[in-house]
């Protein structure tokens, strides 16, 4: 019901179903709407325009065009309801047995499905007609049978899509029979793109429908449709050319109505729960963001210019999400350098802002998440803040390559690897198609993957996890970067190929000296890579510096539980520390240090107001408590 | 060890490649000849890294996957056997916990529908008011707040998804629980809370464990043996001291070195880099 609402909310959606409510009125109720009979003959006023008598004129017959137009709604809508509940009827049960069952039924079904694919509809849809015999009826079961066809397939794949997901498997742990499975688990969980579909299919029939009718092989005589008004207005329409527009119109509207309302349904569906992007649905899928109804403005306490020095230098980066209360920072005034060849570790919760601030130095961040205008990111001495789309691409494909968590999930399945490494070195390296060929090998070669040549006519599938993701190295090394953006890259891995790829991924950047920003829940991954390190919460950095430091000396009291939590192979101990509580959404307004709730060692001051990264002694190192801020004034 | 909740003898699954229309059928062995026991109450980690086959071990127990030859034996009936006479039976005494957490729950259905089908269906409580008391002491069991039973598995984190999916798998009252990579998708902070979770549910509950994993330092927190797994055979066993301290087998030596350890001066894949 949700999902209705917010179709209504829109003019894509409200347009079309008041259009609609219209059509199904006239169907209904056709008496109350249509001023005159509309099979009366009446030889006194033939073929006249639209007058105050007649809305829509007369025709050759003298009949009201207008009461004949509200008279066709209803076998238009017959026709709809006839041809989609068969459709419907034949197709889903079909569809949802064999991409259940799979096997020899699914290869037979869906052989017989695309050779009759094959066929034009409409000759098809005649030859039925042809064999059942002309009316609206017999060619309606046409219409529903070929689309049928269409709606085995649409389930077929979203079954296939399904029935390896881990909740069905659950499903059957529970106990549920087949049955239940199918239609509890499985059919729920495909109602919206049938709902598009049906919707969409409703259109198509309707213009199958005018087409039969327009032929004389649907409604006979002298009951009106609309395609049978527009061929009776045929032969008028040279001296009368208002004659066709009524019919015309009604088909017309009517068709786009529905079109345009499976548009907007499939919009609204894939922006609900389940859809959309991730870093926003967190926020709003918690509910964290209770109580706040006004995004906190990050403090602008930091006017620090770019390190001139540094490759990528983030200075007061704020992200905004959007919340269940409004649009809310997902990240917090950050500030990170990378010089060049550096190995900078984001190290943080779910929930931290880690990859969101990744996404947003990248330009990659979904729609409806913004970068707040104070924000800078400099990089190669370019600010890439309010860089248009088209500018922000051509930064990445010649200086920044991404390497994402699942490397199977960012190859396109379709596509042979060959084809995926190959297209970027021609769009945006001009390269021929044999130089981007050697180049591919050449990439491939050096990420460690055996026979480059043959493996580019290999498929994603094809790949382990481990080579997929030395693939999506070598085509994040293909635009010659200086600098890599890793989320979590080895975090899908078991820890033998994490180690191969880690290993890889530092080589790589030593070799050619790249600089990578290292995204990661995984603090042992950060102490064996990393040069720096920042540990972010809820949106903020909470302590930054040289790893050795970091680990051996934590300061701030998260990266102090953070690193207690690390489960170890020589540690006797047998439960884990674990940090209470939980991560504070972005649209949580909180005051004072945004960890103080789940800290043991926060005290009065810490809830009191905002708590500044202050820089610790020694220099390189900064934290953002009190406790660490007391004791460097202490020191000075 | 107490008596043998679970034993797995001589285990072998073969798998047929290529298509229907491949002339040339290839056979992949996922699991050789494999063989372990659970005692009642006990916690055994299956570990090695993807394709050593312990997923296929833990199917087989699951009754999920038909063993080419060997046997699996619950108390004192056979796996198999048992899937074919008593599905219910056999579900309602070995249930599972997946990896991915969010996708393990129907998206279609609040939390009080995910766990009250395993509470009709296996325990035979058909009464709705009942299965939602229940479901209340589940959410309780594992650590949750009661409200949880209206939502839907979109509006969960992570960490919360988990420990339904725990819940779900409490629901039956089961001997044992596979616990397929159940804490591998979840970051440290969460990782240890369902970690200590588990380990609080064994002692409260006597139910045993046969818990599936590649990092050792995790499967060693929660586990009294370990079996570690390379190309479908098992390599090695012992207690999780053993295996961990004094390991024998080389493959082992590989899985533990590995792990990656949170501090910087132990062991680096990263040595001597300058920054300018």
């Amino acid at each position: 019901m949700a999902v209705l609402r917010r179709v209504v909310t829109r003019p894509s959606g409200t347009i079309p179903l008041i259009w609609l409510a219209v059509v199904g009125f006239c169907a209904l109720f056709p008496t109350v709407v249509a001023t005159h009979d509309p099979n009366a003959a009446d030889f006194a006023s033939l073929l006249e325009g639209p007058s105050g008598a007649h809305y829509f004129g007369t025709d050759e017959l003298g009949r009201d065009t207008f009461s004949r137009v509200v008279d066709a709604a209803r076998p238009a809508a017959l026709a709809g309801l006839q041809a989609v509940s068969i459709s419907l009827i034949l197709g889903l049960p079909i569809g949802l047995f064999v991409g259940y069952a799979g096997g020899w039924w699914d290869r037979i079904v869906m052989r017989v499905v695309d050779a009759i694919f094959s066929l034009p509809g409409l000759i098809l849809a005649f030859a039925i007609v042809a064999i059942l015999g002309p009316g609206l009826t017999n060619a309606m079961y046409s219409v529903g049978f070929l689309f049928s066809l269409r709606v085995i397939r649409l389930v077929r794949g979203m079954v296939l899509s399904v029935r390896e997901e881990p909740f069905i498997e659950a499903a059957r742990l529970s106990g549920a029979p087949t049955t239940t499975v199918l239609g509890r688990y499985l059919l729920p969980n495909m109602m919206g793109p049938l709902i598009v579909q049906t919707t969409i299919s409703f259109a198509a029939v309707l213009i199958i429908e005018a087409a039969l009718s327009f032929l004389g092989l649907g409604v006979q005589q002298p009951d009106a449709t609309w395609g049978s008004m527009l061929r009776d207005a045929r032969s008028f329409q040279r001296d009368n050319p208002w004659i066709p527009w009524p019919p015309g119109l009604a088909i017309t509207l009517t068709v786009l109505a529905f079109n345009t309302l499976g548009d907007t349904l499939r919009d609204v569906l894939a922006a609900g729960p389940g859809g959309g992007s991730k870093a926003p649905r967190r926020g709003v899928a918690l509910g964290l963001a209770d109580g706040a109804t006004t995004a906190a403005r990050p403090a602008v306490d930091d006017t620090a210019d770019p390190d001139p020095e540094a490759l990528l230098s983030v200075r007061n980066l704020s992200v905004i999400v959007p919340t269940s209360t409004g649009p809310a920072p997902a990240v917090r005034g950050l500030d990170v350098d990378l010089r060049p060849g550096e190995i900078v570790g984001l190290v943080g919760e779910s929930g931290s802002g880690k990859t969101v601030s990744a996404l947003a130095v990248a330009g990659l961040l979904p729609r409806g998440v913004t970068i707040d205008p104070g924000s800078r990111i400099h990089f190669d001495g370019q600010q890439l803040v309010g860089l248009t789309e088209a500018r922000m691409a051509q930064v990445r494909g010649t200086g920044i390559g991404m390497i994402f968590q699942d490397p199977t999930a960012s190859l396109n399945p379709a596509l042979t690897v060959g084809y995926q490494l190959a297209e970027p070195l021609r769009i945006h390296h001009g390269l021929s198609r044999a130089a981007a060929t050697d180049r591919s090998v050449e990439l491939l070669d050096r990420v460690g993957v055996a026979n480059p040549r043959e493996r580019l006519r290999d498929y994603p599938h094809q790949f382990s996890g481990g080579m997929a993701q030395r693939v999506m190295i070598a085509m994040a090394l293909a635009s010659e970067p200086s600098l890599i953006i890793a989320d979590e890259p080895t975090t899908a891995l078991d820890v033998t190929t994490q180690r191969q790829v880690l290993e890889l991924l530092v080589e790589l950047c030593d070799d050619l000296s790249m600089a990578m920003l290292f995204i990661t829940h995984d603090l042992g991954v950060v102490a064996e890579i990393c040069d720096r390190a920042v540990v972010m919460y809820a949106g903020q950095a909470v302590e930054t510096g040289d790893v050795h430091e970091l680990f051996a000396t934590p300061d701030h009291p998260y990266s102090r539980a953070l690193l207690a939590s690390v489960p170890l192979l020589d540690d006797d101990e047998d439960r884990l520390v674990t940090i209470p509580g939980r991560v504070p959404g972005p649209g949580e307004q909180i005051v004072g240090c945004r960890f103080a709730s789940r800290c043991e060692q926060a005290h009065d001051a810490c809830a009191a107001g905002p708590v500044d990264l202050v820089t610790l002694a020694g220099g390189d190192r900064s934290s953002r408590c009190l406790l660490s801020a007391a004791a460097v004034e202490d020191g000075a | 060890m107490t008596g043998s909740l679970l034993r797995v003898e001589n285990l072998v699954v073969e798998f047929r490649g290529g298509g229907a229309f491949a002339l040339r059928r290839e056979t992949v062995t996922a699991v050789k000849d494999v063989s372990f026991h659970i005692g009642a109450g006990d916690a055994y980690g299956l570990v090695g890294e993807s394709g050593s086959g312990k997923t296929t071990t833990g199917r087989c127990v699951l009754g999920l996957q038909a063993p080419t030859s060997g046997s699996i034996t619950l108390g004192t009936d056979d796996v198999g056997e048992l899937r074919k006479r008593d599905p219910q039976l056999l579900h309602q005494r070995i249930q599972a916990v997946f990896q991915n957490p969010i996708a393990s729950l129907n998206p279609a259905m609040t939390v009080a529908r995910i766990l009250a089908e395993p509470l009709r269906r296996l325990v035979g409580m058909k009464d709705p008011a009942a299965a939602r008391t229940r479901g209340e002491e589940l959410l309780d069991a594992v650590r949750l707040p009661t409200d949880v039973l209206d939502r839907r598995p979109t509006e969960l984190s992570g960490g919360m998804a988990q420990r339904v999916s725990i819940a779900r798998a409490l629901a039956s009252s089961p001997s044992l629980i596979v616990l397929d990579e159940a804490v591998s998708a979840l970051d440290v902070a969460t990782q240890a809370q369902v970690i200590n979770l588990l380990a609080d549910l064994r002692d409260e509950t006597g139910v045993s464990y046969l818990f599936i994993g590649h990092d050792l330092a995790v499967v060693r927190h929660l586990c009294d043996r370990i079996g570690v797994m390379s190309q479908g055979a098992l390599v090695e066993e012992g207690t999780a001291d053993q295996v961990c301290h004094s390991p024998q087998d080389d493959y082992t030596r590989r899985l533990l070195d590995a792990v990656p350890v949170p501090d910087p001066t132990v062991k680096r894949v990263r040595h001597g880099h300058t920054t300018r």
